[in-house]
């Protein structure tokens, strides 16, 4: 799991051109979204749903709800574990 | 008049916040690239990341353009030949090579011409007029009137600006839509606009836009009577053509300094301002001729100088 | 200075004309359906049934380009049909696009990617620009031609500014509205935002889902009284308020408020002069979408203090015709002031369940209609209300 957090990290940073980052800058539990967390927005929930598909093969048809997956490196993680 | 309280230019010449942009012109060359200044000192990473070049200057400019003054702007007013090209060849480039239905929205969400313009509303959380013109070489003219127009209508300071940028897919247009020995380059020229006189007290006195103009001179001609000034007041053009019938000590062809770009008019603007200032004179004139015989006129007045 | 209306055309998925367009409204028809176009048969889309090669010759067209110049030249004859050219007369066109020519360049760009040689000539017809003036040069314009770009507003904002250049003497007659045609560009580009609805799209109803796309182009003609003296032309409605603000929110959605559309309906209305009461229908922008449509109910409440006007979204029968919108829809609103009938909302059942409102449900005729505001609101908070008055 903690393997498939790591690759996460590197894909999101890949994924939204977080230009300044590195995989070390992202905690596993930080907000992903909003001010206190990384700054994401909308048009990065829609590039998440994205990076599902092309790196994971999974499917999202409503983003509104990807939003609670969409909450930080482990959720995300989970849900991938969880489709496997 | 319109006055122009500040000028900021983004080009392929080191002309970002310089007294006298005329100092450090260097003919443009083939190897020629953009000078940028640091953007992170305008745009927070978490917004710069997505954005393309023409984002990235146009955003830079209309910001210097606000810090020169105190108060929001009442109008923006953005001019751009072509518009976002980095993100419509991103774009096109994603819907031609991934297959199946989930595709990357960011490029197309850029890819739109007021992308520029809604990006530094965004950015200076300005909620007024906001408009995009796109009239190929005559996008500056298109902007100004529409300024102007916003001047007129009781605004009391408009950001007037122009970007357009290059991306290497151009060049493969050469000689077929684009002019063959042109040197394809980026730019962005912003402006503070205001009837409210300005410290040099140059502005833009009159601006016409002539889709299909007869002999450039003729129109010239026409131009100046009816502000009923005579030609030999002007003391100097700026135009993208090399073959005009004045004087050549009193041509600047500014298109051997900005590459070509078809809003670069705008730096020809910006050129022809600090002319005026350094030397005093009272008239310059910007003659915008473009290959499918459109002309763009516009006529810069130092109100400083005497006659 | 009063500014006129003395001419209309239009051309989108219910009608090659005017007329067309307001039988299928009267009749409550929709033309949204399974698209026919290959990248468009997985979406329901308000097509027009007819190819660039059938537009050229049913409508007798001279000048060669892209379908979203062929759409626009259709709709702008058909507003300037009658008008003659006068040489004391300075005529303009002003016309909105988002798309231009991509319908063309997308094609070309699609060959050299398959390792096809590509014709680069045909990116001759590519910028915005370019469209314009190949409807001017249609119509025998060549005067003022400007192109305006700001996403769904597009049209009204050229519209806009035809009117303030009649007003400030630069201009007597201007042509003015917008055009669209359907792309691979645009259909991928908004399916990559996840907001189509794979059904008949339901504006203003609390289960909607998304948009459906549509081509085609609207147009007006604006003329100043001292121009009407010259043309004779009989004026068909007034154009009495307009105005333009921006969300200042969020790249591509609306503020939760509505602010940028607040402030472009209130401002309208201080410059037409007018109280929100006097408005006798509001032709909304509608476009089905979650977040439009709450955000412009809320503004709605907020401008009409709580007691809105009648409203639709035309959106449902033809489709989003993105820049063309707000040219098809001045349009519509002419027609319901000249006729005193209000259109419907189609594919309605429950309000949203934060505002409450009510859309028109069925077609109102004998309704006196002496004042309508339309909405255009483009990608990026670019928000503009016009206001189209009886004589």
């Amino acid at each position: 799991m903690s393997e498939l957090k790591e690759q996460l990290k590197s894909q999101i940073i890949e994924q939204l051109n977080l230009e300044d980052l590195t995989p070390a800058d992202i905690k596993n539990d930080s907000f992903l979204f909003g001010d206190e967390g990384l700054g994401l927005d909308s048009i990065d929930a829609l590039e998440f749903i994205v990076l599902l598909d092309s790196f994971y093969g999974i499917k999202i048809e409503d983003p509104a709800a990807a939003r609670e997956i969409f909450h930080s490196v482990d959720s995300m993680a989970a849900f991938i574990e969880s489709k496997k | 008049m319109y006055y122009i309280h500040k000028i900021v230019s983004i080009t392929h010449q080191d002309s970002f916040i310089q007294k006298d942009v005329n100092d450090s012109l260097v003919e443009i060359a083939e190897d020629t690239v953009l000078i940028s200044p640091d953007y992170k000192k305008y745009v927070l990473p978490a917004s710069l990341r997505r954005l393309s070049p023409i984002l990235r200057m146009a955003v830079a400019a209309a910001k210097e353009c606000q810090e020169a003054i105190t108060i929001p702007f009442e109008a923006i007013s953005v001019g751009t030949a072509l518009g976002c090209l980095t993100d419509t060849e991103k774009f096109l480039n994603v819907i031609n090579t991934v297959e199946g239905d989930i595709l990357s929205p960011t490029a197309f969400i850029q890819s739109t011409h007021n992308t520029i313009a809604g990006l530094i509303s965004l950015e200076l959380k300005n909620h007024s007029y906001n408009m995009t013109h796109t009239q190929n070489n005559l996008s500056l003219e298109m902007a100004l009137i529409d300024s102007m127009l916003c001047c007129d209508e009781g605004k009391d300071f408009v950001l007037l600006g122009v970007a357009d940028e290059a991306i290497d897919f151009l060049n493969k247009l050469k000689s077929i839509v684009l002019p063959e020995n042109s040197i394809v380059t980026s730019g962005t020229t912003f402006f503070v606009l205001s009837k409210k006189k300005s410290k040099s007290e140059i502005g833009f006195l009159a601006c016409r836009s002539i889709i299909k103009a007869k002999e450039i001179e003729m129109e010239i001609d026409l131009f100046l009577q009816e502000l009923k000034i005579e030609s030999k007041e002007i003391d100097r053009i700026y135009t993208n053509q090399n073959s005009l019938d004045f004087p050549k000590e009193m041509v600047v062809n500014y298109e051997a300094y900005s590459g070509l770009y078809f809003t670069s008019n705008a730096f020809g603007v910006h050129m022809a301002n600090d002319w005026l200032i350094k030397e005093a004179k009272k008239y310059a004139l910007i003659v915008n001729s473009g290959c499918n015989n459109s002309l763009g006129l516009i006529l810069l007045k130092n109100d400083k100088a005497q006659n | 200075m009063d500014i006129f209306i003395t001419g209309y055309g239009v051309i989108s998925a219910i009608g090659k004309n005017v007329e067309e367009n307001f039988s299928s409204l009267t009749q409550e028809r929709t033309a949204i359906k399974q698209g026919l176009k290959s990248y468009t048969s997985k979406f329901k889309v308000g097509e027009i049934g007819l190819s660039n090669d059938a537009l050229k010759a049913e409508f007798d067209l001279k000048t060669d380009g892209s379908r979203t110049a062929l759409l626009g030249m259709v709709a702008a004859k058909e507003a300037f049909k009658n008008h003659s050219h006068f040489d004391a007369l300075r005529t303009g066109l002003i016309s909105g696009t988002s798309v231009g020519g991509m319908d063309i360049s997308e094609v070309e760009y699609r060959k050299q990617m398959a390792g096809e040689e590509p014709n680069f000539k045909q990116y001759f017809h590519h910028p915005s620009g370019t469209t314009s003036e190949q409807i001017a040069a249609e119509l025998g314009i060549t005067g003022f031609v400007n192109t305006i770009s700001t996403a769904c507003s597009s049209a009204a904002n050229a519209i806009m500014m035809g009117a303030r250049l009649i007003r400030s003497g630069q201009l007597d007659r201007v042509v003015v509205g917008g055009t669209d045609s359907l792309t691979q560009f645009t259909i991928f580009g908004f399916r990559s935002l996840m907001i189509f609805d794979d059904e008949w799209c339901k504006p203003f109803d609390n289960s909607r889902k998304g948009l459906n796309l549509g081509e085609g182009a609207g147009y007006i003609v604006l003329e100043s009284q001292k121009s009407i003296k010259t043309t004779g032309k009989i004026a068909l409605a007034k154009l009495s308020g307009w105005s333009n603000a921006s969300d200042a929110y969020h790249q591509t959605a609306s503020s939760p408020d509505g602010d940028g559309a607040i402030l472009s309906m209130k401002q309208a209305l201080k410059q037409a002069g007018l109280e929100p009461h006097e408005i006798n229908y509001v032709n909304a922008h509608g476009t089905a979408t979650p977040n439009n449509d709450l955000s412009e109910s809320k503004a709605f409440i907020n401008v009409f203090n709580g007691k809105v006007p009648p409203f639709s979204s035309t959106k449902s029968y033809t489709g989003h015709t993105l820049a063309a919108s707000g040219g098809i829809e001045s349009v519509f609103a002419i027609l319901s002031i000249q006729n005193n009938i209000l259109f419907p909302n189609l594919n309605h059942t429950t309000p949203i369940e934060e505002t409450g409102l009510i859309p028109i449900k069925n077609i109102q005729k004998n309704t006196e209609v002496t004042h309508v505001l339309s909405n255009s609101f483009g990608f990026g908070g670019n928000n503009s209300t016009l206001i189209f008055s009886k004589i």
